[in-house]
């Protein structure tokens, strides 16, 4: 139960990093997409990268992104992918609850602190 | 919404395995060059590459998972594992299709009837809006008796909330001039008959106003299809010829619509009503008995119908006081009229037949419940190696949707021949439209009940399984064995309450053999006769030639028979007070030969029977029954005494009473429909429709051929139009009671059965589990006796249980059987036979698992476990 509603959390996640990177960089592929949360998320987190595939694979079944095929820099076929205007509208409000959240939780971590100080 | 944006996925960017691994594989072969490009030799980056990359394997299955209706491919697996599962215990599975197809077919089956008989509309336009108007009177109580042609007259010149009303009435048509002479039901109607019911010929035309004139003319008829194909080989040309009907010729000028017979159901020709007697009689406000066909106009109800025309009605009573005293009109509905007799027994055995099934799936939820009971290591083993909760109820429902497509199956093709079967034997009579197959309706009727039955079927081991997670072995066990209780209770109820009902038209069918009609009705021939009008004074010779036959003891010739006739006639008796049109002496009258009371064998209460030298129209005796001496001179010697037909001031002879008999049930069973005596006058035996009794010493039926065989002999053009053993009459006039309580019967024994099953399955059950504490119970010397006290007292709480319950049930249920049954409906021997005869076999199904426990060594239940 808890260790399935865990999951849920990352997936959602990473789902909202593809997102995110796609409309910050325009259409990528996989590789790229990987490489950019990589990059991005200092090597903090380690990522499987198949899970991209798991997230891009979800997120075009949503129809929050699109895929083509494309030639990638080492002269290779790849699919590239991109954000739909659905996938924009998504990612605008997961954010939104994302900054929530988040907000959330700083405060209350930050009211552990002080509590811990006292 | 899933379904669908899966569908969208799947079409817009189908992709294939093959270029979903490419990508994959080129993803790794760049993290590989990278991991090169820092320095890594190629196997090292390689596997460096597939180590962040993850999971491939786990991938691919997301992957197969959304793009494939992978709960297809589950629910495959799932089907085969429930198949395999049922066919390693084929037992059990079998018993539960069979279960199951009995009671989801005779559902089916009763249903059918019920779609064919009630819930689909008469075969006619807008047929909601088509009434039959009774003419009523009000004596002791309120009779149909249908109305006068005057009056009908006046009905509908009056009245303005109806489109359109005809006349109709029954008539049986004899035709001769042809091969086979023989006697035809049919329909007397004006000619806006087939108009108001919306139907047009399929050849020629129906009547005109012309011929709605009295007096009538011009002869015409209008034959049925069937009558058309029967007698006249389906030949066009038959329109323009004339045919002979009672003797008379008529112009035949059209033919009915296939399937059309009547409101009656059973007509087969239709003359003008102007022609069904002489202008006299037509003009006459005395000669009650035709019916009224009416259709409403559009937006009018039968109340706002019944209302305009009680003001009609009493406006012609006012203005013929005489005749019209005390009558009314009754608007009917032709829908209630057609059906409305079978409604109550069909609706009753439906519902008797929702209980059967109501038993068999409580049946087949507590076997799958043992089953579950024996299944929970199982269960707990998929459980632990990761099937989610979900996916075994998914499991456990998709046996038993397996087991009840099953039994659909069977029940849907038992529900086929069945309903044949139903509507062959069944003498209830159904309209001639009522066809019951398995159509749309029933069919959806039949989805209906199995998805019921398969969810409740699912979800009682569901319900036990969402706790065998836990495997708090012990909890569930007694959980268990209470919800097994509840349903044992549950069925013991139901059987009681079939059984009582069963019960309780069986004794009605007792009481109604039992009934003394007043007759000896075995070995009775009852034979209707007619006779050409150049013939007319045969019938003696008639009653001679049959009375010389072997067998034959005694012949009486009469204008009617039991149940046929119900001529009903205003008299008066010598020294009467005024009466009103409520207490007018009514009575049957029915005209006998001498030998009438010898051969029925009804006792003389006073007096004689008539004398030889009496057949003759100047007679002017009369025999009566007891009503109607008791009723002007009670205590005294009616011998003597003198009646007239007709009002006190008509000027009709006096008949003396030479005779007086009981009250005879000789117009109707299990009672006569009115309190009126019969009147039985001298036979002058010149007629030409006549009604010949036989009393024969051997079966009456037997005698037949030799009885037709002596009347051809004696008189060629003689037409028998029915002949038969008056059991045979009898046995039809109670027919209806009978099917009813003879498949009340059969559905009340199958829920015996199966309930007898489910209490041996629990009790036995019940036992298996505490085989250990029986046996250290019998190990710290508790006798057999003991023992079998304990199992057998656990299963009589049940049955006692199971009838408090199901008497409380009856008590209620059972008012709807009222109009069905002569016994009352909470009838104490009735109730008390049900529950004894349940708790017996209820009993014998404790008994043997008790007997089993009796004999549980300790030593061996001890060292299970």
């Amino acid at each position: 139960m808890s260790k399935e509603a865990k999951t849920e959390i990352l997936q959602g996640t990473l789902d909202l990093m593809v997102l995110q990177t796609l409309d910050a960089l325009g259409p990528l592929h996989g590789y790229g997409i990987a490489r950019r949360i990589e990059q991005v998320s200092e090597s903090v987190l380690q990522l499987n990268e198949g899970t991209v595939y798991t997230a891009l694979l979800r997120l075009q079944q949503q129809g929050a992104i699109r895929s083509e095929w494309g030639e990638s820099e080492n002269k290779r076929r790849a699919r590239f992918y991109s954000i739909t205007t659905r996938g924009k509208k998504q990612l605008a409000r997961e954010a939104e609850d994302w900054r929530k959240i988040a907000g959330v939780i700083g405060r209350l971590l930050r009211l552990a602190d002080q509590k811990a100080v006292q | 919404m899933m379904f669908l944006s899966k569908l969208r996925y799947l079409l817009a960017s189908r992709c294939s395995r093959g270029e979903f691994d490419e990508e994959v594989e080129n993803h790794i072969a760049m993290l590989a060059g990278r991991f090169t490009a820092q320095g890594m030799t190629p196997e090292e980056a390689l596997r460096a590459a597939r180590r962040q990359f993850g999971n491939r394997t786990s991938l691919s299955e997301t992957r197969a998972e959304m793009q494939s209706f992978v709960w297809l491919e589950t629910l495959w697996q799932d089907l085969r594992y429930g198949a395999r599962l049922l066919r390693r215990n084929l037992g059990f599975a079998a018993v539960a299709v069979l279960t199951l197809a009995l009671g989801i077919g005779a559902n089916t089956a009763i249903f059918s009837v019920v779609n064919a008989a009630i819930l689909r509309p008469l075969p006619y336009p807008d047929p909601g809006r088509l009434a039959i108007l009774w003419g009523n009177v009000k004596r002791e109580n309120v009779e149909r008796r249908g109305t006068t042609y005057p009056d009908f007259q006046d009905w509908r010149d009056q009245s303005r909330r109806f489109e359109g009303m005809a006349a109709f009435d029954d008539h049986s048509f004899v035709l001769t001039g042809v091969d086979n002479p023989e006697a035809l039901g049919g329909e007397y109607v004006s000619a806006s008959y087939f108009s108001l019911l919306g139907i047009h010929p399929q050849l020629g035309r129906t009547f005109n106003r012309e011929e709605d004139r009295v007096p009538q003319r011009d002869a015409v008829a209008l034959l049925s299809d069937r009558l058309w194909k029967r007698r006249f080989g389906g030949d066009p040309a038959i329109l323009g010829r004339t045919i002979q009907l009672d003797g008379r010729a008529y112009n035949v000028v059209g033919i009915a619509p296939a399937g059309f017979q009547g409101v009656g159901h059973s007509a087969e020709i239709w003359a003008p009503y102007t022609m069904s007697g002489s202008a006299e009689e037509l003009g006459s406000r005395r000669i009650v008995g035709l019916r009224v066909l009416a259709r409403l106009r559009p937006g009018v109800s039968f109340a706002q119908a019944q209302a305009e025309m009680n003001g009609i009605a009493k406006r012609l009573e006012q203005a013929y006081p005489r005749d019209n005293q005390a009558r009314g009109v009754e608007v009917a509905s032709l829908t209630q009229e057609t059906t409305g007799n079978v409604r109550t027994p069909l609706l009753v055995l439906l519902a008797a037949v929702g209980f059967v099934l109501l038993i068999a799936v409580t049946n087949v939820a507590n076997l799958l419940l043992a089953r579950a009971e024996t299944r929970q290591h199982e269960v707990a083993m998929r459980a632990a190696l990761g099937a989610s909760r979900g996916r075994i109820i998914r499991q456990l429902l998709v046996e038993s949707a397996i087991l009840v497509t099953l039994g659909c199956l069977a029940g849907v093709a038992l529900a086929h021949y069945g309903q044949r079967a139903l509507m062959a034997a069944s003498p209830l009579e159904f309209p001639n439209f009522v066809h019951p197959t398995i159509d749309a309706s029933v069919a959806l009727f039949t989805l209906a009940i199995s998805c019921a039955v398969a969810v409740a079927l699912g979800l009682a081991p569901a319900t036990q399984v969402s706790t065998a997670g836990v495997a708090a072995r012990s909890g569930i066990g007694s959980r268990n064995s209470r919800f097994r209780d509840a349903l044992a209770i549950a069925e013991l109820s139901i059987s009681l309450l079939l059984l009582i009902g069963a019960g309780l038209m069986i004794r009605s069918i007792v009481h109604l053999s039992a009934i003394d009609p007043g007759y000896d009705p075995a070995h009775l021939v009852i034979l209707r006769a007619g006779l050409p009008q150049a013939k007319i004074s045969a019938p003696g010779d008639i009653l001679r030639g049959i009375s010389a036959l072997p067998s034959v003891e005694s012949v009486s010739l009469g204008s009617d028979a039991p149940f046929t006739g119900e001529f009903a006639i205003y008299y008066t008796a010598e020294g009467q007070p005024p009466m009103t049109a409520q207490t007018m002496p009514r009575a049957y009258l029915h005209r006998v030969s001498p030998d009438f009371f010898r051969t029925l064998r009804t006792p003389f209460l006073y007096g004689r029977p008539f004398s030889v030298n009496e057949i003759h129209d100047g007679a002017n005796v009369a025999i009566v029954t007891e009503n109607l001496v008791r009723r002007f001179w009670p205590g005294e010697n009616p011998i003597g005494k003198t009646i007239k037909l007709g009002r006190a001031d008509v000027a009709n002879p006096w008949l003396t009473i030479v005779g007086v008999v009981g009250e005879m049930k000789y117009r109707g069973l299990p009672e006569n429909p009115t309190a009126d005596p019969d009147l039985f006058l001298v036979f002058n035996e010149r007629s030409s429709s006549f009604t010949v009794l036989v009393r024969t010493s051997t079966d009456a039926a037997s005698m037949l051929p030799a009885i037709r065989a002596a009347v051809r002999q004696t008189e060629p053009s003689t037409l028998i139009f029915n002949a038969d053993a008056l059991e045979n009459f009898i046995a039809q006039e109670l027919a209806g009671s009978r099917i009813a309580a003879w498949m009340m019967s059969i559905f009340a024994g199958i829920a015996l059965f199966l309930t007898s099953i489910g209490i041996y399955g629990v009790i036995s059950y019940g036992v298996s589990r505490r085989t250990r504490e029986i046996g250290l119970r019998v190990a710290l010397g508790s006798g057999r006796a003991g023992v079998l006290r304990l199992v057998v007292g656990r299963g009589m709480a049940l049955v006692i249980a199971g009838l408090v319950l199901g008497t409380a049930a009856a008590l209620v249920l059972t008012r709807v059987l009222a109009s069905m049954v002569h016994v009352s409906a909470t009838d104490p021997l009735t109730f008390a036979g049900a529950s004894a005869v349940l708790a017996l076999v209820a009993l014998i199904a404790c008994l043997l698992p008790a007997v089993r426990a009796s004999r549980i060594d300790p030593a061996i239940a001890l060292r299970e476990q």
